[in-house]
């Protein structure tokens, strides 16, 4: 099937939007100036000085182990609440309810949640000093917005995959075990994975939710910057932002080669 | 600052059972290398946390955050605030003895009588940072105020009280007033000047000051530190208080309610407070400090420039903004009447 | 219906276990109603578990602080008051105001056009990775999501870079008259919504993709051998098959811009406030958390109606295939 030629056209200059900024990002990164405009010479100081800075090294751990914790946790439970949403039949009241719910997180802004958050933490610290503001609250703050995007993904996905296949496999004598393992998932991987890299970034970029239900012990990146970005952002921000922009090219990478060499059998 | 957190862990890694004294503050604030000095001498691992506004600080404070924090940085007027809201505690006089450092004129403000609750960390005004070459004469709120008299692009600053006040000032009325209809002229009169054409719209001190540094803006309402850096930046660029009248603000070191480390946090105050300390951290940050005897000890070249140390002449017409209780709600009715019009 | 299960054979009676659990048809097999829903209550009840612990029951909460009062120095003080609805309403210190109007107004007209902006060039895009190669897609995908993965503010600073008055962009806009000598290329209209697509062209094009890869060509192939001209067969036969998609990516584009207020603040001069401004500073600068609380349950009960009329639409265009 061939497309109309304006569509890379168009694609292109979608990709070009996105990455123009990242590109300014790079460029300011080797910029010798360290406040303003003006090019003063190419450096890599700022590299240098990034990886010795132990409060951006911790802030980015930080922001890295937050970041797949929450967004696996978010993902198995958003995936199952897909699932088990779109392949029951619900009665209407329930579907209409569970709606609601589903779009809540992604609807409030993001102060609310964070007061709210902040308020039930106040009120389970004092059944458990587990919700004590530190990393676990983080974790548990990110991972309840992030289920609804999960679910919203997968969901859109499940209902463009229909259920003949399912009910084909069922003719077939296959249990739900094999139907969930052979069926389900392999086709909903691409929704899974959308999902799951949309929760990712969501996370990496929360700034007034993981401000409130922080401790002192747990500075996310985006905390760091933000404090940073009132004095004038200095071009090691910038080295930080370009490492982690190729950092994760390069992950993905290797994981689509690795892929890649695992399903040279055709399976399509 | 980039020191600073090496240092810190490999204090808090040697550390072992001292605990830490958390400052919350904004970020380069202070010289990092008084990191070590502090330890030496008081035996506390200083821990910086930052924050980006002081309203953040306060709202993080009331959910329930006074306990994660030891000393708090905050300017003089939401002082009167963080006191009603609980969210910090009375001083032990007895244990800053440096206070007898600080000059007299920054001391006992309205906002905190007899000290009892802070004591000034450093100083500053809100003014006009301009390139000469393009605008000629005295500053004054005209510049950005008066479309009939912009000399260029300009820029406002994103900070509700002191542009209400700053209005104000130029219209010759009580920077702090609480007469409704004077807010309501000051706020059309502002709205207006952010709708004329040459206005660039809100910006940060910072922002402001790229601007004019760039060439994009010939004015900019900024901070004095913005306009100090600026100036350094591109020599030639000049920061005035204007003569119908300006902000002078002060920072204050608090003491949080639920402070973990009471004792260290009173130490790095008193320790703040000290002549030597005060003199380099000012020297280092390029803020005025409010430390009389540390005054002999800061760089020529810093007491000379006015946008860090202004002349008496400047000072007399600053005026510090104040706590408005009830009436702050019709300044904030007014700001958002600014940004919506 | 209604049968036997447990190998009970009368034609006149049923098993009494039997017609306590009525045994269904789902999915082509045979089950009871408690097990089937016993099994859906455990996938769905997790997830609303977590949901409801961390978020509905504070929420809830919140409501009743659209209620209360604001204490003298910003705290909260629990008596009844009207006053945070009067004042959504527009009554405040100066009298009736239409401002809380026009900032509606403001936000709901760029989050609509940033929306709209990135739909069309979107779905051309999830278009064109669907028909890249099987290998290639994850990873055409994985690069739309990977700018989202730099901070907000620091890609929206880059834009402010990139439309600064020495750089390129600005000089051949100056040179070709669009802007005075010497002039930025921001604060403008134009720079805002570069800033608004740019920051949510991936939530748009992710939930497309899971669409239209799983388009079914023989259907547009199909409207096309029965004669459709070019607009009814992308209508029928391609719109209709990417709804799910298509309401996913609207959803996803349209409600988060409408709360976005950083772009339009660092591209367009901080000069309006936005709903997002305006709920941001009742809990920072304005200490007003019961208002806060106020415009911002207002703004996720508008959004949620938003919400229920697009689906209504799509169910219609469902509906109708």
């Amino acid at each position: 099937m061939t497309l109309p030629r304006w569509v890379p056209a168009v694609s292109w200059l979608g990709m070009t939007l996105l990455y123009l900024p990242l590109l300014a990002v790079a460029v300011l990164s080797f910029n010798s100036t360290r406040y303003g405009q003006s090019w003063g010479g190419f450096t890599v100081d700022w590299y240098a000085r990034m990886v010795s800075n132990e409060a951006i090294l911790s802030a980015a751990w930080n922001s890295l182990v937050l970041g797949v914790i929450s967004t696996v946790l978010a993902t198995v439970l958003g995936t199952l609440l897909a699932i088990g949403l779109n392949r029951r039949p619900w009665p209407r009241w329930f579907k209409r309810g569970s709606d609601l719910a589903i779009n809540l997180p992604v609807v409030t802004p993001d102060i609310i949640l964070a007061i709210a958050l902040v308020g039930a933490f106040a009120v389970l610290r004092e059944w458990s000093a587990a919700f004590k503001p530190g990393m676990t609250t983080l974790i548990i703050a990110h991972t309840t917005f992030q289920i609804s995007f999960v679910t919203l993904v997968v969901s859109s996905r499940l209902t463009t995959i229909g259920k003949d296949q399912v009910e084909a496999a069922r003719d077939l004598y296959a249990n739900t075990g094999q139907i969930w393992l052979r069926v389900l998932l392999p086709q909903l991987m691409p929704g899974i994975i959308a999902g799951a890299l949309l929760a990712f970034t969501i996370s990496l970029d929360d700034f007034v939710v993981s401000f409130f239900v922080t401790g002192p012990e747990a500075t996310t990146l985006p905390l760091l910057i933000y404090a940073s970005v009132r004095r004038g952002v200095t071009p090691e921000i910038h080295a930080l932002s370009t490492v982690i922009v190729v950092g994760t090219m390069l992950a993905i990478i290797a994981v689509t080669w690795i892929q890649a060499a695992r399903t040279a059998k055709p399976q399509e | 600052m980039r020191f600073l957190p090496l240092a810190l862990l490999v204090c808090l890694l040697t550390a072992g059972d001292t605990p830490p004294v958390r400052i919350f503050m904004y970020s380069e604030y202070i010289d990092p290398t008084l990191a070590d000095a502090f330890k030496a001498k008081t035996g506390f691992t200083l821990d910086i946390q930052l924050y980006e506004a002081q309203e953040e600080m306060i709202a993080k404070l009331q959910t329930g955050g006074t306990d994660q924090y030891d000393v708090l940085v905050a300017s003089g007027v939401v002082v009167k605030q963080m006191i009603g809201l609980k969210l910090i505690q009375p001083l032990d006089q007895t244990l800053i003895p440096n206070k007898a450092n600080v000059g007299k004129a920054f001391l006992n403000h309205a906002f905190d009588p007899g000290n009892q609750y802070g004591y000034p960390y450093f100083w500053g005004t809100s003014g006009l940072m301009y390139d000469p070459a393009k605008v000629k004469g005295e500053p004054t709120w005209a510049w950005v105020l008066d479309p009939a008299s912009q000399p260029g692009p300009f820029t406002l600053l994103d900070e509700a009280k002191t542009t209400i006040a700053s209005t104000l000032a130029y219209q010759g009325k009580d920077m702090n007033s609480r007469i409704t209809a004077e807010v309501k002229v000051a706020v059309t009169a502002l709205a207006a000047a952010k709708n004329s054409p040459k206005c660039l719209g809100f910006a940060g001190g910072v922002d402001g000051k790229n601007r004019v540094v760039s060439g994009e803006a010939v004015v900019a309402m900024v901070y004095n530190g913005d306009a100090a850096r600026g100036m350094t930046e591109k020599p030639g660029l000049k920061y005035g208080l204007p003569k119908e009248g300006a902000e002078i603000w002060i920072d204050m070191l608090m003491v949080s309610a639920k402070a973990p480390n009471k004792a260290g946090a009173h130490a790095l105050i008193n320790f703040l407070l000290d002549a030597d300390v005060a003199a380099q951290n000012a020297n280092f940050i390029q803020y005025a400090t409010p430390v009389e005897a540390a005054m002999k000890k800061i760089k020529p070249e810093l007491l000379a420039n006015p946008a860090i140390y202004p002349t008496a002449d400047e000072l007399k017409r600053t005026h510090y903004l104040e706590d408005l209780g009830k009436d702050s709600r019709m300044w904030d009715a007014g700001w958002t009447a600014v940004k919506s019009h | 219906m209604r049968a036997n299960t447990c190998g009970w054979n009368s034609r006149q009676t049923t098993c009494w276990s039997c017609a306590i659990k009525p045994v269904i048809i789902h999915d082509g097999y045979l089950t009871t109603k408690p097990h089937l829903y016993g099994r859906g209550a455990l996938l769905v009840g997790l997830a609303f578990l977590w949901m409801g612990v961390f978020l509905f029951a504070p929420l809830a909460g919140l409501s009743a602080l659209a209620f209360a009062s604001r204490g003298e120095y910003g705290g909260v003080e629990w008596t009844f008051t009207w006053e945070n609805l009067s004042r959504l309403a527009g009554h405040d210190e100066f009298g009736f105001s239409w401002n809380h109007l026009l900032i509606l107004w403001r936000s709901v007209v760029l989050a609509a056009v940033t929306t709209v902006l990135c739909l069309l060039i979107g779905f051309p895009m999830a278009f064109w990775i669907a028909a890249r190669p099987a290998a290639a897609r994850p990873l055409l995908l994985a690069l739309v999501m990977v700018p989202s993965c730099v901070n907000l503010v620091i890609r929206t600073y880059a834009w402010q870079q990139f439309l600064g008055s020495q750089m390129p962009a600005a000089w051949v806009a100056q040179h070709l008259g669009l802007v005075p000598d010497g002039a930025s290329l921001y604060p403008t209209v134009t720079a805002v919504y570069l800033g608004m697509v740019s920051a949510m062209l991936p939530f748009t094009v992710l939930p497309l993709y899971t669409s239209v890869e799983r388009l079914d060509w023989s259907l547009v192939e199909a409207a096309r051998d029965l004669h459709a001209g070019r607009l009814r067969t992308f209508r029928h036969g391609i719109l209709a098959q990417c709804m799910p998609g298509l309401l996913a990516a609207t959803i996803l584009t349209f409600i988060p811009s409408l709360g976005m207020f950083v772009i339009s603040d660092m591209l367009g001069g901080a000069k309006f406030l936005l709903v997002g401004n305006l709920i941001q500073q009742q809990f920072g600068s304005m200490n007003n958390w019961p208002f806060g609380a106020t415009a911002g349950l207002f703004l996720v009960i508008a959004s949620l109606f938003a919400l229920w009329g697009l689906r209504i639409v799509s169910e219609r265009e469902a509906g109708r295939r």
